[in-house]
């Protein structure tokens, strides 16, 4: 058991090495794939047509909810069927076996 | 509450106290926070999740047999409440299928919910899947927090879980 | 230069939670690295909607309060997936939960290599 913590400890520590690099090396200012705070454009047109035409499309002066349950509604959808697929599930197995000694 | 409720698992007099006390103020900023989810920042989750901390309250500080009889007393109310959520969600979104699947029938014909931008009446569908997604987390949260309890003190307690 | 402090904060939590996960052998200790990975995970995220000021425009939350004379609107759209992710982390965390809870129920230890020789 000892020698497979140990091998376990070297790899721990070598893959967080390996993480650090890596996400130090993307986000550095000089050399990094896009830096922090400026705009990438990519994604400007679909955030500011969002900003622009919310209100008009929509009528709710909140843009997030706006983006949430309008525009993105699909994975509000998905949201809800996980939380209550995995709300009935912890609460058929704390409910379960009630009669599990008896007969 | 009778006097021996402290050996059933809730806490003393004071704490009773103050948890009647904050209870209404608890439960009217969730409300207020999931109705106004087109205005304010919040909305059907953020909303849901207050309204489940006020259930959290009282089952921390009045023990788990109050929680046992409440549960028994309201057991046929939590599921067909969570479903009702679900269902209202799908139908305000199903409601214009000839156009798009989620396409905001109320606000382009301004029947409804059609005002100007900016007063309570106002948003489309957007009110109607707030209530509707705060309704299913609120009574999702509460119902199985109410189980982790009596499972834990019905556990402790040494009677079959 | 370095990346600014915001990237790191997020990638320390990232790293704990994933070394937790690791090298621990209690069950309980195993979720909470797993919680605390998901917060790291968020945070990344929302690091990322960031613009800087164009002109004399001050970046603010994107939602209209009519007092935006001289004022630019971060992007939206992170967080709206953000708020999904987090609501899908506490629900797994609680499906997890009630496994645990079985689990000591029926073997009687929550130590993961005794779990592992054990049986049925």
């Amino acid at each position: 058991m000892k020698e497979n913590r140990r091998s376990l400890k070297i790899f721990g520590i070598v893959f967080m090495t390996i993480l650090t690099l890596i996400m130090f090396l993307a986000f550095m200012p000089g050399i990094g794939v896009r830096p922090f705070g400026e705009i990438s454009y990519r994604s400007v047109p679909t955030d500011d047509y969002y900003i622009e035409h919310g209100i008009e499309d929509v009528g709710a002066y909140n843009i997030v909810t706006t983006v949430v349950f309008d525009y993105r509604g699909y994975d509000t959808l998905g949201e809800a069927t996980v939380l209550f697929t995995a709300l009935t599930g912890a609460a058929a197995l704390l409910l379960g076996g009630r009669h599990h000694g008896e007969k | 509450m009778e006097r021996n409720d402290i050996e059933k698992g809730g806490m003393s007099l004071i704490v009773r106290t103050i948890a009647s006390i904050l209870l209404p103020f608890i439960l009217t900023f969730g409300i207020y926070v999931v109705i106004h989810g087109h205005l304010t920042p919040g909305g059907g989750f953020q909303g849901g999740v207050v309204l489940a901390s006020a259930a959290l309250v009282v089952l921390v500080s009045f023990g788990y047999r109050l929680a046992e009889n409440m549960y028994k007393k309201y057991k046929t109310l939590y599921s067909p409440l969570e479903a009702f959520g679900g269902i209202l969600f799908i139908t305000a979104a199903a409601i214009g299928f000839s156009v798009a699947f989620f396409y905001n029938y109320l606000w382009t014909s301004r029947t409804l919910f059609g005002g100007t931008p900016g007063t309570l009446w106002s948003g489309g569908m957007l009110p109607i899947m707030n209530i509707a997604v705060g309704l299913k987390v609120a009574t999702g949260f509460a119902g199985v927090l109410a189980l982790f309890f009596i499972y834990t003190y019905r556990k402790s307690e040494g009677e079959k879980p | 230069m370095i990346p600014p402090l915001q990237y790191f904060i997020a990638l320390f939590l990232i790293v704990a939670g994933i070394w937790t996960i690791m090298l621990k052998k209690n069950l309980i200790k195993i979720l909470i690295g797993l919680s605390v990975a998901d917060t790291g995970v968020n945070l990344l995220l929302i690091t990322l909607a960031y613009r800087n000021a164009i002109g004399g425009a001050i970046p603010t939350a994107p939602i209209y309060t009519g007092y935006e004379k001289g004022m630019i609107m971060v992007s939206p759209l992170p967080q709206a997936l953000v708020l999904t992710a987090i609501v899908i982390g506490v629900s797994v965390l609680a499906l997890a939960l009630a496994i645990t809870l079985q689990i000591y129920r029926h073997y009687g230890t929550l130590n993961v290599e005794e779990i592992r020789r054990l049986r049925g």
